[in-house]
C-alpha cells in the first residue's frame, strides 16, 4: 500500500543539525520585519490571519501527515484560545493581567479537552476510522455549546468590540509571523531528530512499535495535547488581533478546511502546509470576493483530485522546482549511525529463582470455538524450546497469549515470576519478553540504524533535536548484525533489504529491547538454506551463550531437530508431547498427528496400533 | 407522555431512514461515506425540483431515489474505488464531494432556504391526544425501508452475494462473486437511499445548502455502533433517539442535538462492537 | 488432435512481499487427472493454489487453465472458469444457511434444484440440514458441505487445500469413495494439497513433492515403492 507522504528533506549537516533550520528562521525574521513596514495595509492584515491559521495547519500535519492521525478537530482548540480571550476581555475588560489569565485559561481548557479526547481515541487496539470520527464530533459540540451560551458566549454572532493590546498592525505582524516561523523552526528539528522518526514508525506500523515496549496511546495522546495547546496560542493571538470571536472559527468547516490545506500543500512536509495554507487563504481573501461559491468549489475540486491522484499533494511538485534552483549539497537526510556495544545494565538476579516463562492452563475461545485448552509449561533461561503442530494447532495463538495479556480467555501466564494479568503488549515487553512476527514487520521509510534506535526507544530514549551519530546496542544485537552484516548498512531503507535481510534486522530491533525471553514465530519462513544455517546458530548462542529463552513456532522439523533443546507439540489446542528433541521426534504418537490420522480426542502414548489409529 | 413515547418512536424511525443507505456501504465497504450529507442534500433538492415542476410531493421520493442513484454511479467509479486501499484517504475524498456538491447546489439554488409543501398536513387524534400525521407516516416509511432492504438482502441472489461479501470478501470471489459489482451496487444503493431520506425529510424542516449537516455526525455514529446489521441499527436508532428526545425535553435542545453523538462515543468506548453481537 | 491440457504452469515464481515461496515450478495437469502435492509446511503448497485460484500475483512465469492464460486474473474471474476451490481455512459462510452457501457457488440461482439432486446421494446428510446454519454442522459435516459446494456447480478443475487435516478416519474414507466417484464419472481434474500420504495415494494416479517451493520427486501413484519414498520426505 503505497505511502501517499511527501517529504522536502532539506539537507542538514549531521554535527549541528540546529544551525540550517535556525539560521533560516533568523533570516525570515529580518524579511518578516521588512515586510512588515513595506507590504500594504490590506496585504498585512490578511496575512496576520494566513501566519496563524498557517500555525495551526503546522499542528494538522504532524498530527496527521507524520503520525497519521487524521484529525479534524484542531479547530476547536484554536476556538477554545480565541473564546477564551474573547470571553475574559468582553466581560471582565482587558489589561495584562487579564491577558495573562486568558492565555493561561485558554492553554489549559485546551489542554484538559485534549486529555479527554485523547483517552476517548487512542486506547489500545482503538480504531483510526473511530478516532477521526471523535476529532469531527469535538468542534461541533464546541460549537452547540457556544450557541447555547446565549449572550454569554454571544452565541451565533459571536463577541465584538472588546478591548485588546495597544499595539500597531506591523508589530502583529511580526508578531504572528514570529509565532509561525519560531514553530516551524521547532517543529523542523522535531521531525528531522531521532525522536521525530518515531511518528513515521506508528504511522507506518503502530502493532511493531507497541511490542517494542512503546506506550502508542499514550505517545499519541500527548501528541494531541501539544498540537491542542499550541493551536489554543494560535487562537489566543488571533482573538487579540482580529478582536473578534465568532463560531465559525472553532466549528468542524474550519477543522476541515485545515485537514484540505494540509492535503493540497503536501502532507508529511512541514513546508507545504504552510504554503498551501498561506496561498489558498490569502487567495480567498482576493479572489472570493468576486466569485464566492466558485472558489470554494475550485478548492474542493483540487482537494478530490489531490487525493485521488496526488496524493502527497502539490508539495513534490515545490520540491522538485526547489531543486532545480538551489545546487546539489550533501543529502544527509539519512544518517550512518555507528553502532556499539552498549553497557550491560545491571542484571536483575533476584528472577533468577523463577522460570523465565511460566504458562499455567491457558484457555483461548473465539465464541464457541475453543482454540485452546488447559496449555501447562515452563520455560527456564538457557532453554530453546521449539513449539510444533500442524496447521491449526493453536501455535501462533499461543505466542499472542503470551506476548500480550489481553488475549487469552483463561489461565495465568508469568514471565520471571510476574503475573502479566491483562496487560498491554508494551508493558509484557518491559517485563523481559520480545515477541519477532512470522512476517518480517519492519519500518518501510525508515533506515536500518533509525529502526533500531526505535527499538531503544524504552530503555535509551531518543533526542528531540538532534540526530545521534552513535547507537549503543546489547551485545546480542550486535551479534545478529554483524553475523548478517546489516551493521554496515546503517543508512540503508528499510523498504530496499531483502526478505532475510528485514527477518534479521526484526530480530536484532527483539534482542535490543534486551529481553530474556524471546518469542519467534515461524522465523525461517521463506529464508534460503544458508540463511537458514545461519540463523539457527544464532538462535543457539543465544540461548546457550547469553541465556536467554528462546521459545520458537516452527513447522520445519529438520530446523527444529537440529537446534532445539526441547519439543512441545501442540494438537488441536492441547499439548500433546512434552520432552526432548529425540523422545518427541521417534514417538509414534507425533508421527500420526503429522500424517492426520489421528483424530479429536487425546490420543495416549503408546497406545496406537501400527496404523497410528488409537 | 404518549406524545413523548410517539416522538421516540417517530425521532427513532426518521433517524433510520437517514442512516440505512450508509450503514449498507460501511457494512460491504467498511468506510463511511462522508458525503452522506451531501446525498441527503441531493435528496432535498429534489423535492423542490419536483415542487417547482409543479408535481405532487410524492414524486420527489423516487425522483430523488434515482439522482442518488446516478450520483452515487459516479462516485463509486471515480472516487471509492481508486481509493480501496487507503480507507481513510476514501473518507477525506468523499467529505470533499460533499464541499463540492453542496457548492453546486449553492451556485444553481442559491443560499436561500426552500420551503416545501408538505404532502400531507396537520395532526390526526391518537389515543386522546394529536400528533402530527406525516411523522406517524414516517414510521411506516422507515419499516417500508427495513423490510425491503432486509428483502433485498435476504430474498435475492445480490442479497445473498451482498452478505457473503460482507463476512468474507476473499471467499466470495474465491467463489466466482464479483466483489466489485457488488461493491458498486451497494454504493449507488445506500447512495439512493440517503437521497430519498433528504427528500423525506424535507416536510419536517426547511431545504437550504447546509441541510444535511446536523444529520450526519448522528448517522455516522448511529452506523458506528451498528456494525453492518440492520436490527442493530433499529435498535440504536431507539435507544439513542429515544434519549436525544429525553435529553431534548427535559433538558436543553441544544444539548439533545448533541445526546448522540456524545453517547455513541462513549459507548464505542467501552464497547467498540457496539450494538452489534460480539 | 492434441488435447490441451488442463492446467500448465511454467517457471512460476511466487511469493509474498520479497521472500520468494515458490522458485520456478513446472506442473502440467491433463483433463481428467488428479495429482496430489504433498510437503510439509511452509514449503509452498497453499502459495501455489492460491496462485492459480488469484489471490497472489506472480512474480514470474505462467499460467495456462485449460488453454487460457491465468496469472494475475481475478480470482472471481478465475472462478468463473470452473475452477472450484476449497482453502484451508474460513472456507464457510458460518452465518448462512446451508443451502446458501451452495447456492452462492452456482453461476445461475434457477440451477440449484437440478444441480443439487445430480450430488444428493453422495450427501445424504445434507438434504435434511439445507436451512441449517452452516456453523451448527459438525467439524465432517462441514468438511462434506465445502466437498459437496465445489461439485455442486460441476467445476472442470477442482483445487483442495488440506481437507483432511483434523478429519476422523471414517470421514476421510468416505471422501475418498465420492472423490474416485468423480472422477470416473465427471472426469474433473482435481489438484489436491496434502500431508496425509494414504489419502492423497488413494486419491491421486500421481503425485509431487514440493519442498522449499521447488518440486524435489514426482510420479505416479500406482508405483509400489513411490509412497514409502514420499513417506521419507515427510518425515520428522
Amino acid at each position: 500500500m503505497a505511502d501517499p507522504v511527501s517529504s522536502i528533506s532539506i539537507p542538514t549537516a549531521t554535527t549541528a543539525p540546529w544551525k540550517g533550520p535556525v539560521a533560516l528562521g533568523v533570516a525570515g525574521l529580518v524579511v518578516l520585519a521588512v515586510c512588515s513596514v513595506a507590504m500594504p495595509t490590506f496585504l498585512v492584515n490578511n496575512l496576520i490571519r494566513a501566519f496563524l491559521y498557517a500555525a495551526v495547519a503546522l499542528t494538522v500535519d504532524l498530527l496527521w501527515g507524520y503520525t497519521g492521525i487524521l484529525t479534524f478537530g484542531q479547530s476547536a482548540f484554536f476556538g477554545i484560545g480565541a473564546y477564551a480571550a474573547g470571553l475574559i476581555f468582553t466581560h471582565l475588560g482587558f489589561s495584562w493581567g487579564y491577558a495573562a489569565l486568558a492565555l493561561v485559561a485558554g492553554i489549559g481548557v485546551a489542554w484538559a479537552v485534549s486529555r479527554v479526547v485523547g483517552w476517548l481515541a487512542f486506547y489500545h487496539g482503538a480504531s483510526p476510522l473511530y478516532a477521526s470520527v471523535v476529532t469531527l464530533v469535538l468542534p461541533i459540540v464546541l460549537v452547540q455549546g457556544i450557541y447555547s451560551g446565549g449572550e454569554f458566549t454571544g452565541s451565533s454572532s459571536g463577541l465584538s468590540g472588546f478591548d485588546s493590546f495597544d499595539i500597531p498592525i506591523e508589530l502583529w505582524f511580526f508578531i504572528a509571523g514570529a509565532f509561525l516561523i519560531v514553530l516551524a523552526v521547532m517543529a523542523w528539528l522535531f521531525v528531522s531528530s531521532d525522536a521525530g522518526r518515531l511518528l513515521v514508525a506508528i504511522r507506518e506500523n503502530e502493532v511493531r512499535c507497541e511490542y517494542l515496549g512503546i506506550d502508542v496511546s499514550r505517545y499519541k495522546a500527548r501528541l494531541m495535547d501539544t498540537a491542542a495547546v499550541i493551536a489554543a496560542l494560535a487562537g489566543f493571538l488571533f482573538a487579540c488581533v482580529q478582536m473578534v470571536v465568532a463560531p465559525e472559527y472553532a466549528g468542524f468547516v474550519f477543522g476541515t478546511e485545515l485537514v484540505i490545506w494540509v492535503a493540497l500543500g503536501g502532507r508529511g512536509s512541514l513546508l507545504g502546509p504552510i504554503v498551501g495554507t498561506m496561498l489558498i487563504d490569502v487567495g480567498s481573501a482576493y479572489l472570493s470576493g468576486d466569485l464566492p461559491y466558485i472558489w470554494t468549489l475550485l478548492v474542493g475540486i483540487a482537494f478530490v483530485v489531490v487525493i485521488v491522484a496526488m496524493p502527497r499533494g502539490l508539495a513534490p511538485l515545490i520540491a522538485g522546482g526547489v531543486r532545480h534552483l538551489v545546487p546539489r549539497r550533501r543529502r544527509a537526510a539519512a544518517v550512518p549511525v555507528a553502532f556499539c556495544s552498549a553497557q550491560a545494565r545491571a542484571q536483575d538476579h533476584a528472577h533468577d529463582a523463577w522460570p523465565a516463562l511460566s504458562v499455567h492452563d491457558v484457555q483461548k475461545h473465539f465464541g464457541s470455538l475453543k482454540v485452546l485448552d488447559g496449555i501447562t509449561f515452563d520455560a527456564r533461561a538457557g532453554e530453546l524450546l521449539s513449539l510444533i503442530g500442524p496447521n491449526g494447532a493453536g501455535k501462533s495463538t499461543l505466542m499472542r497469549c503470551i506476548a500480550d495479556g489481553a488475549e487469552r480467555s483463561g489461565g495465568s501466564v508469568k514471565i520471571s515470576g510476574t503475573e502479566i494479568g491483562t496487560l498491554a503488549p508494551y508493558d509484557c515487553v518491559a517485563l523481559g519478553v520480545g515477541r519477532k512476527f512470522q512476517t518480517a514487520t519492519v519500518f518501510e521509510s525508515l533506515t536500518v540504524g533509525e529502526a533500531l534506535r526505535i527499538a531503544r526507544h524504552r530503555v535509551a530514549p531518543p533526542s528531540r533535536w538532534r540526530r545521534e551519530p552513535t547507537l549503543a546496542l546489547p551485545q546480542p544485537a550486535l551479534d545478529v548484525l554483524r553475523t548478517t552484516g546489516l551493521d554496515r548498512m546503517s543508512d540503508r531503507e528499510c523498504r530496499y533489504l531483502s526478505h532475510g535481510q528485514k527477518q534479521a534486522l526484526e530480530l536484532a530491533m527483539v534482542l535490543a529491547l534486551e529481553p530474556h525471553t524471546v518469542l519467534l514465530d515461524e522465523p525461517t519462513a521463506g529464508l534460503t538454506k544458508q540463511e537458514r544455517t545461519q540463523i539457527g546458530e544464532i538462535f543457539v548462542a543465544l540461548s546457550s551463550r547469553y541465556r536467554m529463552c528462546l521459545l520458537l513456532v516452527e513447522h520445519d522439523l529438520d530446523f527444529v531437530q537440529q537446534i532445539s533443546s526441547r519439543i512441545v507439540v501442540l494438537h488441536q489446542g492441547r499439548i500433546v508431547m512434552d520432552g526432548g528433541v529425540d523422545e518427541v521426534v521417534g514417538s509414534e504418537l507425533v508421527r500420526a498427528v503429522y500424517a492426520g490420522e489421528s483424530h479429536a480426542g487425546e490420543p495416549r502414548v503408546g497406545e496406537l496400533n501400527s496404523e497410528g489409529q488409537p | 407522555m404518549l406524545n413523548l413515547g410517539l416522538d421516540v418512536v417517530t425521532t427513532a424511525a426518521i433517524l433510520f431512514i437517514v442512516s440505512a443507505g450508509l450503514l449498507m456501504i460501511f457494512g460491504v465497504m467498511k468506510i463511511i461515506n462522508f458525503s452522506h450529507g451531501a446525498f441527503l442534500t441531493l435528496g432535498g433538492y429534489s423535492s423542490v425540483i419536483v415542487g417547482h415542476a409543479g408535481l405532487n410531493w410524492w414524486w420527489s421520493v423516487p425522483f430523488a431515489l434515482l439522482t442518488g442513484f446516478v450520483l452515487g454511479i459516479g462516485v463509486e467509479r471515480f472516487i471509492v474505488r481508486p481509493l480501496y486501499a487507503r480507507p481513510l484517504d476514501a473518507i477525506l475524498a468523499t467529505w470533499g464531494l460533499g464541499i463540492i456538491v453542496g457548492q453546486i447546489i449553492t451556485l444553481v439554488f442559491g443560499r436561500e432556504v426552500q420551503m416545501v409543501v408538505s404532502p400531507v398536513d396537520g395532526a390526526i387524534a391518537v389515543f386522546g391526544g394529536h400528533y402530527s400525521v406525516y411523522r406517524l407516516i414516517l414510521v411506516g416509511v422507515a419499516v417500508l425501508v427495513a423490510l425491503a432492504l432486509g428483502g433485498l438482502l435476504n430474498g435475492t441472489r445480490l442479497g445473498l452475494q451482498t452478505r457473503a461479501v460482507i463476512m468474507n470478501e476473499s471467499l466470495a470471489r474465491a467463489l466466482g462473486i464479483s466483489s466489485a459489482r457488488v461493491r458498486f451496487m451497494t454504493f449507488c444503493t445506500g447512495a439512493a437511499l440517503a437521497s430519498a431520506a433528504g427528500a423525506l425529510i424535507t416536510p419536517l424542516s426547511s431545504v437550504d445548502p447546509n441541510m444535511g449537516v446536523p444529520w450526519i455526525v448522528g448517522a455516522f455514529m448511529l452506523v458506528l455502533v451498528s456494525g453492518s446489521s440492520l436490527l442493530s441499527l433499529a435498535l440504536a436508532s431507539l435507544v439513542l433517539g429515544g434519549a436525544q428526545v429525553l435529553v431534548s425535553t427535559f433538558v436543553n435542545p441544544v444539548l439533545g442535538g448533541l445526546t448522540i453523538a456524545v453517547l455513541a462515543a462513549l459507548l464505542l468506548r467501552l464497547r467498540p462492537e457496539g450494538f452489534a453481537r460480539g | 488432435m492434441t488435447v490441451q491440457p488442463a492446467v500448465q504452469i511454467h517457471a512460476l515464481r511466487s511469493g509474498y512481499g520479497e521472500a520468494m515461496v515458490l522458485k520456478g515450478l513446472d506442473l502440467t495437469l491433463q483433463p481428467g487427472e488428479v495429482v496430489a502435492i504433498l510437503g510439509k509446511n511452509g514449503m509452498g503448497k497453499t502459495t501455489l493454489l492460491k496462485t492459480l485460484m488469484g489471490f497472489i500475483r506472480p512474480a514470474g512465469g505462467e499460467i495456462e487453465l485449460f488453454g487460457k492464460a491465468s496469472a494475475g486474473v481475478a480470482p472471481n474471474r478465475i472462478a468463473q472458469r470452473e475452477v472450484a476451490y476449497i482453502p484451508q481455512e474460513k472456507a464457510l459462510f458460518q452465518d448462512l444457511s446451508v443451502e446458501e452457501n451452495l447456492r452462492l457457488a452456482l453461476a445461475r440461482d434457477r440451477d440449484f434444484k437440478p444441480m443439487f439432486e445430480r450430488i444428493e446421494d453422495l450427501f445424504p446428510f445434507l438434504k435434511e440440514r439445507l436451512k441449517q446454519k452452516a456453523g451448527t454442522l459438525s467439524g465432517g459435516e462441514q468438511k462434506m458441505l465445502l466437498v459437496a459446494r465445489a461439485l455442486i456447480r460441476r467445476p472442470r478443475l477442482i483445487l483442495i487445500d488440506e481437507i483432511t487435516e483434523g478429519m476422523q478416519p471414517s470421514v476421510i474414507e468416505r471422501l475418498v469413495g465420492i472423490l474416485l466417484r468423480e472422477r470416473e464419472s465427471a472426469g474433473t481434474t482435481m489438484l489436491l494439497v496434502e500431508q496425509h500420504v494414504r489419502f492423497a495415494f488413494a486419491v491421486a494416479n500421481r503425485y509431487a513433492v514440493l519442498e522449499l517451493g521447488e518440486i524435489a520427486v514426482s510420479g505416479g501413484t500406482a508405483d509400489a515403492a513411490a509412497q514409502a519414498t514420499v513417506a521419507r520426505y515427510l518425515s520428522l
